[in-house]
Formats: structure tokens, sequence, C-alpha cells
């Protein structure tokens, strides 16, 4: 099938997109951080006057990041809400030369959550990610909640 | 047509459509419950709006259907073929009255009675279906076209596209008009974008007025109502409306119309007492009805209350055995919260009694289906002997939300404003913080209340100086107040809140997101959530009962008082009912001369007191705007304290007329002004809607500015226009008067030594006759 793809490196490691689901990528300006949003949402942006949020692919895998995500994000939609996928680098268009399989042993677990599989290409195999599982977060913040969530007033 | 008779009539014809699948299904098969209960809400639904309206023959038509289908529903009799014929014609006659009540006609009552006695079980055999026919071929529809439509119906989904691409377009504005200035001026498309922008800000406020309704609609028919019914009932029912002007989509409006009346009804005819059971119970006579919108975050709550007796909770249990909802076993182990959400199971009533009012046990399981339908909720709280509420709570589909901006850090989050009652500074004096283990508490006005500091909510910041701080006093729907300390307050504008992803609305915090006017993104704050997370929301209360009585208890012991310190620099105190608002001005705007000083506000000279010969002040007076109704002063102060309430006795003072007397104020003594003898002396009746119209002569040097200013500040309105009607004519020398005028003339000469009478007039320089004269045509005039 000749699907097309968006490639990126996310962890210095090369993703792809379906192109489809990708309506743009931008370059992210400002980003209006959310204060108590799980870790791997970086903020809001804007982007032709609505509002996106920001994910921190990395983050989202559950990796740990000490450098900051590369300006370019690919734009995605995912049940009515618009979110900005921050990846280290989008690189080009490229179309899929295989239909996305299975790899043996899997892509390691962080991986594993947010593949449909490998896909060949002609710039080398990528791993073909599953927009709504990325944009859900690791499990364990997902599900944790953070430590200022408890109550600091008293009852009245 | 009103408005309202047009919806009725939409609505029920609405209902029919809806309807006509289940009547032909019903006539196959008349024992099935879930069609049967849907005609029966719709013949029960239009009996209660016709009691809007003025439709007696609907009334009894729907009536008769309903009991029927009452006793069908409570087993009491089978649905033959007599009776499913008979509610079947009442269903298509109460379709062709509706016709002729949107054209206008006057309505056909032939064949009613005999509809109804159809229906009458005790009634013999008729020969129905011959009759039927008759009344069928009497009352055939008429052809005339019904006139021009006023109102169109349109599908909620295209008005949602309409109003969301509005809203795109006023983001896309902004963001033209932000990259428009970066780009330096551009005559040639300035001008025309400025243009395209004041058209967009009118669309867009079309477009809002097309789903938004100042919930004051849904109230509108509410005194009506309850005056109907309390008198049909022989009860005495006073309404206390708040909140009408929260705004709402009219879809949500219409959907909880009925509930609201439902409830109203259920209220007046079980809830609250005959007066002389009131006066039995030890409470007033008059019971109170209280309804109360708020938005809080992306809900409204619309709470009702009355002052009544309160659910049976027994009976309730009872009959839900009965009814076979629940085992005993099951009835011994509910809560008593519990037992009360039973009303708003199908076919459970208290009322001992079938009531034309209230139906028979059908109005709250609608109620709640209704509410459901739009994804609402509805619980009910009763204290036996002091009242029930009813918290509806709707969602807030729509998205233009008014809101106050504020920021902590650099930050900038935006508050939904309905919630915000007060905005301090947090250095104010009047406030006093507490800090009792890791809360905060402020007291202000003599209450304790809690204060949650924004920057620790969110986790930006952990210690923060409440001083420093503004602080939004936010009342929540369910009555509980709570301080929230911001670093600053911006400003306040109408906000188009778009929803936020899943992950973020999971922290509870948020309530949407919205962009500011330089395109940046921001978060609106979920009060409620937030006070909730916090511990700060008690469960529902009976507001009524609780708030507002304590307050009349307090009105009838205290007296409300507001301390200052005058320019003096002694504390006083005054009436706080006097006080119409505190204002700070420009020294320029302070005019003395001697004893008299004035000051101008708004446009307005008034009396400037309290000055007491000190010194003004540097560049700004601060004032408290007094008015007695009639009149205002402005009174000058150096500091405005606190308002508090009297507690302790007032010490008459006969030394100094000025004040009432001295009361201790936190063991302080205080002097009290003395409001009455203050206007008496000071006051100085502005009267600009009943002032009295004076004509002088035209084209008069002398008059023009002699005259004028001294008439004007008589307290008359000046004409010198022979066309406008006038009290008073002055005319000069040998004038001519108008002669059928039925003013008072007033005749000025310049004759020093002639004397002042009536018919040769006053010299023109004595001005105590003259103003005698307007004193006189004044009382004259408002005799």
């Amino acid at each position: 099938m000749n699907e097309l793809l968006v490639m990126a490196r996310i962890a210095g490691k090369r993703a792809a997109f379906r192109a489809v689901e990708v309506q743009s990528v931008i370059e992210i300006e400002g980003i209006s951080p959310i204060p108590r949003a799980p870790d791997f949402i970086t903020g809001l942006t804007a982007m032709r006057s609505r509002s996106l949020t920001v994910v921190d692919c990395r983050k989202s895998l559950g990796l740990s990041v000490e450098t900051a995500p590369g300006v370019r994000a690919a734009v995605v939609e995912v049940e009515g809400h618009l979110y900005a996928l921050q990846v280290d680098q989008v690189e080009d268009v490229a179309e899929a030369r295989s239909d996305p399989e299975p790899v043996s042993g899997g892509f390691g677990d962080a991986w594993q959550r947010v593949s449909l599989g490998m896909v060949e290409t002609d710039a080398g195999p990528a791993v073909l990610i599953d927009v709504g599982r990325m944009i859900a977060g690791p499990p364990a913040i997902h599900s944790a909640r953070k430590p200022g969530n408890e109550p600091i007033g008293v009852s009245a | 047509m009103d408005d309202l008779l047009a919806e009725f009539v939409a609505e029920t014809r609405e209902m029919l459509e809806a309807i006509e699948g289940e009547i032909v299904a019903w006539e196959a098969d008349p024992g099935d419950r879930a069609r049967l209960d849907s005609i029966f809400r719709f013949v029960h639904t239009v009996k209660g709006n016709c009691g809007f309206f003025d439709f007696p023959q609907l009334e009894s038509l729907s009536h008769a259907a309903e009991s029927a289908l009452a006793e069908v529903r409570a087993g009491r009799r089978s649905a033959d073929v007599q009776l499913v014929n008979g509610v079947l014609a009442i269903i298509d006659r109460i379709g062709r009255l509706t016709d002729q009540i949107e054209s206008g006609e006057n309505l056909t009552t032939t064949g009613d009675d005999m509809l109804i006695a159809m229906l009458d079980n005790t009634a013999e055999e008729t020969s129905e279906p011959q009759e039927i026919q008759a009344v069928e071929a009497f009352s055939a529809r008429s052809n005339t076209p019904s006139s021009t439509p006023r109102s169109i119906r349109l599908p909620v989904e295209l008005l949602d596209r309409v109003m969301s691409g509005v809203s795109d377009m006023v983001l896309a504005r902004n963001d033209l008009a932000r990259r428009l200035r970066a780009s330096g001026s551009e005559p040639a498309i300035d001008g025309p974008f400025e243009r395209l922008s004041g058209i967009l800000n009118d669309v867009r406020e079309a477009t809002t007025r097309m789903r938004m309704q100042r919930i004051e609609h849904l109230y509108n028919p509410v005194p009506r109502l309850v005056r109907d019914l309390s008198a049909e009932l022989g009860k005495q029912v006073m309404v206390d409306l708040e909140g009408e002007d929260a705004e709402m989509d009219r879809e949500m409006i219409e959907m909880i119309r009925d509930p609201v009346t439902h409830i109203i009804r259920n209220a007046i005819d079980h809830g609250i007492e005959t007066p002389a059971e009131r006066r039995a119970a030890g409470k007033h006579e008059i019971g109170l009805l209280s309804m109360t919108a708020r938005q809080s975050g992306n809900r409204i709550a619309v709470m009702i209350s009355d002052d009544g007796k309160g659910l049976d909770c027994a009976r309730l249990g009872s009959k839900a055995v009965a009814a076979g909802l629940l085992t005993e076993a099951q009835l011994a182990e509910m809560s008593r919260e519990d037992l009360h959400q039973l009303i708003f199971e199908p076919g459970l009533s208290t009322a001992e009694t079938v009531s034309e009012v209230s139906g028979r046990g059908v109005g709250m399981d609608v109620v709640r289906a209704n509410l459901d339908k739009i994804g609402g909720t509805i619980r009910v709280r009763s204290t036996p002997g002091e009242g029930t509420l009813f918290v509806l709570e709707i969602p807030l589909t729509l998205s233009i939300v008014a809101g106050l901006t504020v920021s902590v850090g650099d930050q900038r989050f935006a508050v939904p404003r309905s919630f915000v009652e007060e905005i301090i500074h947090g250095a104010a004096s009047s406030l006093e913080y507490t800090r009792l283990g890791d809360a905060d508490l402020v007291t202000f006005r003599g209450r304790r209340i809690p204060c949650l500091s924004l920057a620790r909510v969110l986790n930006m910041r952990e210690v923060s100086d409440l001083r420093q701080e503004t602080l939004l006093l936010i009342r929540l729907g369910t009555g509980d107040l709570f301080a929230l300390a911001v670093d600053r307050v911006f400003d306040h504008e109408d906000l188009v809140v778009k929803p936020l992803a899943p992950a973020v609305m999971a922290t509870g915090i948020y309530a949407g997101t919205t962009l500011l006017d330089d395109g940046s993104p921001i978060l609106m704050l979920d009060v409620y959530t937030i006070a909730a997370q916090n511990g700060l929301v008690s469960e529902v209360r009976v507001r009524p009962a609780g708030r507002d009585e304590q307050v009349q208890h307090a009105a009838a012991k205290t007296r409300p008082i507001m301390l200052f310190v005058g320019m003096d620099g002694r504390r006083r105190a005054i009436d706080m009912n006097l006080v119409r608002r505190i204002d700070v001005l420009s020294r320029d705007a302070v005019d003395i001369e001697g004893e008299r000083a004035q000051i101008v506000i708004d446009g307005a000279i008034l009396p400037l007191i309290g000055l007491n010969d000190q010194p003004l002040p540097e560049d700004k007076i601060k004032l408290l705007r007094l008015s007695d109704g009639h009149c205002e002063l402005a009174y000058a102060v150096s500091e405005v304290a606190d308002a508090a309430a009297i507690d302790s006795a007032i010490v008459p003072s006969d030394a100094d007329p000025s004040i009432e007397g001295v009361t201790l104020v936190g063991g302080q003594p205080v002097p009290i002004i003395d409001g009455l003898s203050l206007f008496a002396r000071h006051g100085r009746t502005i009267r600009t809607d009943t002032a009295l119209t004076c004509r002088l002569p035209a084209d008069d040097d002398w008059s023009r500015t002699m005259l004028h200013p001294l008439v004007q500040a008589a307290g008359y309105r000046i004409t010198t226009s022979a066309e406008d009607s006038a009290d008073v004519i002055i005319v000069m020398e040998e004038q001519a008067v108008p002669a059928d005028t039925a003013a008072t003339v007033i005749r000025l000469h310049s004759d020093a030594d002639q004397p002042g009478s009536a018919d040769c007039g006053i010299y023109r320089y004595d001005r105590d006759a003259l103003l005698g004269a307007l004193k006189h045509a004044r009382a004259g005039k408002s005799q």
C-alpha cells in the first residue's frame, strides 16, 4: 500500500505518523503551561485562532527527558480536540513501502503501547504511531494523581 | 399572538407529532404500558401548559383524558375500546384546537362535553362511532392558511455550526488585527478592516442572542403561576426570584420550563401548608417559594425551595413498597436522603387527594426524564416541617461566558464572573487573616471565610502573602462562600470557551480554554471543583430556611451601619441604608465658597458636607454618596472603615443635634450621624422628572442673564419657546399673556417704586418676591 507518512524523530528514533491524521506541521511559538496537568502535556498553544493541547511525545512514551523538544510539532485531531505532538524533528513525507507489521519481540514497553507496527519506507523502517494512544500519555502518569491533588484547605 | 402562546402551539404540535406513532401502537395494543405512559405524559403536559393560558376547554379535555388514563395506569380500569377511542378523539381534538389557537379563530366547543362524557366510565355505553364521526365532520379542519409564521424552528446543530463559525471568525479577526498592527498602518486596509470588524461584532452579538436567553424568561411566568395557584388553593405564597441575569441556552430554558413548572406546582400544592396549618406550626402565615439560578463551572444550577412541610418520608417509603419498587428490607436500609429521591420514580406521589393542580404522581418522573434528556440532574433534599429544596443542574452547552481575567505569577486565568461577588484588595484594613493549621481564614465583615491561594491550588508557588494579593470573594451555587487569592485582577470580558482535552479536564480544575484578544490561550478555572477538592462545598442546604432567615433575624435585631473616619479624624457611623456608594473624585470637582461647598458628580451638583472646616486633601477626595431616595448628598470622609451592625444600645445625645446618638462598636464609642437632620439641613430635592417648566421671554438679554439662572435654581426647567407647554410663564412689562393658558403668570416690571402685587406684578430686582411667587406657583401645581 502506498500510504503517505509524516516521518519524524522521537527521542532520536525514527517514527511515522499517518499523513491523513496529521492536519499540519507547525512551529510552536508560545506555550502556556497548564498547572497540575499531567507531565506529558506541555501546555496550550494557539494555531489559527484555535487552542491546541501540546503533548511532548517523549514524555508520553514515559521516557525521561533532559533536552527541550524541537520547535516543530505535528497537529492531529482526536475526538474533536486538537493536539500538537512535539517531536525532535519532522523530517519528511514519505510513502509507506509496506503495511504496518508487528516486530517479533516488540519495540520495548514504552514504544509498544503507542505503536501500530513497523512500516518500511525509502528512508528505512519506522515505528508507526497510534496517535490516540500517544495523546493518552503513559499509563502510570495517566492514572496516578500528582502530589498536589490532595486538598490543602479545611472543611468549612 | 404573543411569544408564549406561539411557543405553546409549537410545543403542543411537536409533541403531537412525536406521539403520533405511539397512539397508533397503543390503539393496537392498549395494554402497552410504555405507550400508555407517554400518551399520559402528553395530556398531562398539555393540561399543565393550559394553566398559563385561558383555554378552559383544552384544560377540561386534557384533564378528562388524564383522569381516564390515570385510572388505567393504576389498574382500576382496563383500556377498553371506548376508552381508547375517547382518548384518541380527545388527542385529535387537541390538535385541532391548537390549529385554531394559532390562527386566532374562536375555539369551537361543540362536542367537547360528549367527548368528555365518553371517558366517564359510569356513563352508559353510547353509540360512539357515529357520534365521533359527527364531531369529526363538524370540526373539520378549516382550510384557511394560517397567518405568516413569526418564528421558525431550526435544528440546533445548524445554530451550533453558525455559532462556532462566528466564534472562530472573531478569533481569526483578532489574529488578523494583531498582524495588521504589527505590520504598521495601511490606510487602504485599515478602513475596510474596521468595517468588517464592526459587522462581525454585530453578527456575533446576534448569534449569541440566537441561542442565549436570560433566565428571566424562565422566571417571568412564575409570579403569575404562583399567584393563581395559591389563590386556587387558599394559600399565601411569596415568591423570591434571584439570579435572573444568568444566561442560558434557549433550548435548555425550554427544556426545563416544564420541570420547573411541575416543581412549583408541587411545592405550592403539597409543600406549603395552608395559613392555618402554618400558624399552628409556628411559621409565618405566608409561605416562601424561592428560585435561584447560578452558574457553576460549566453547569447552571437552578434551585427551587419552599418552606413548607417537607416530604413525607414514611409515606414515600410505604408507597414505594406498595408499588413494588422496593422490599420492606430495602426500605429499612435506605437513608432518608435516598428515600427522598424516590419521588422521581414513576407513579409515586405523596398527595392524599388528587387535585387539579399537581396531578397524580406523574410530575416528578417526567421532570427527571426531561432533565436526563439534556444531560442534567435533579436532586431533592427535604427537612420535615422546614421545607424542600430541589436542585436542578443543567449543563451549559454554550460557551460564551462572562469572565474575569486574573493572573498568578506571569500566567493568566479566567474565572466565570457569575461566581465573583466582590473583589477586595488583600491589604484592605477591614480584612483580618488567621492561619489555622495549614488553612487560611480571612475575616471580612464579621464573617470568617476560608481563603484559598490560587498559586497553591495550582502548585505554582508554595507561599504567598495574602496581603499582597487580591481576593475574589466567590459564592458558589450552593451558597458557600470562599475567598480566592490571585496576584492581579485584569479585566472582564466575554470569553468564547472551548472544551479542553480529556487529559487536561481530568485535573478537574479547569472548565475550558479560551483565547485572549492577543491570541494567547488561557484556561478557565472550574471554581466549583476547586472548592470541592478543597472541601469548601457543603452539602446542599435549604438556602431560604438557612440564610434568609438568618438575615431576617439579624435585620430585626440589628441595624447595619457604615463606619468611617471623618475629615477631622474622628470615627463616625452612618446608617448603611443611606449610603448609595463610595466615590473617589478629584478635588477639582469641589467648589467651595464661604459656607457653601458643592461637588460635581456625574454631571450633577451635589451639596458637599462633612468637611468640618478641614482642608481638602491634596488630590483625591473620598466621598460617601448618601441618598434618602429623593435627594443626594456627598459626605467627605478621610477613610471608609467597614460595615458593622449596631448591636448595643444607642445612647441619645441632646447636645449635638447632628448625631442620633452614640453606640459601641467593637468596644469603642462611635457617634452615629442623624440622617434625618442631615437631609433636613442639606438636602435639596433633585426632581428633574417632576420639575415644572417655566417659560421666559425670548430675545431678552436681561431675562437670559439674570432671570434664567434664578428660576433654574428654584427648580424649574426653562423654555423660551411659545410652543412648549409651561407651568409658569414669566412676562415682562406690558408683554401679552397667552389667553388660553392654564399656567401661572408672573409679571415683572422695572419700576422700583411700584408696589409688588398680583395685578401689576413684581419689581424685577425684588428677588424674594419673585422666589416667593415661584414657590407659590409650585405649591399650587403640585396639589
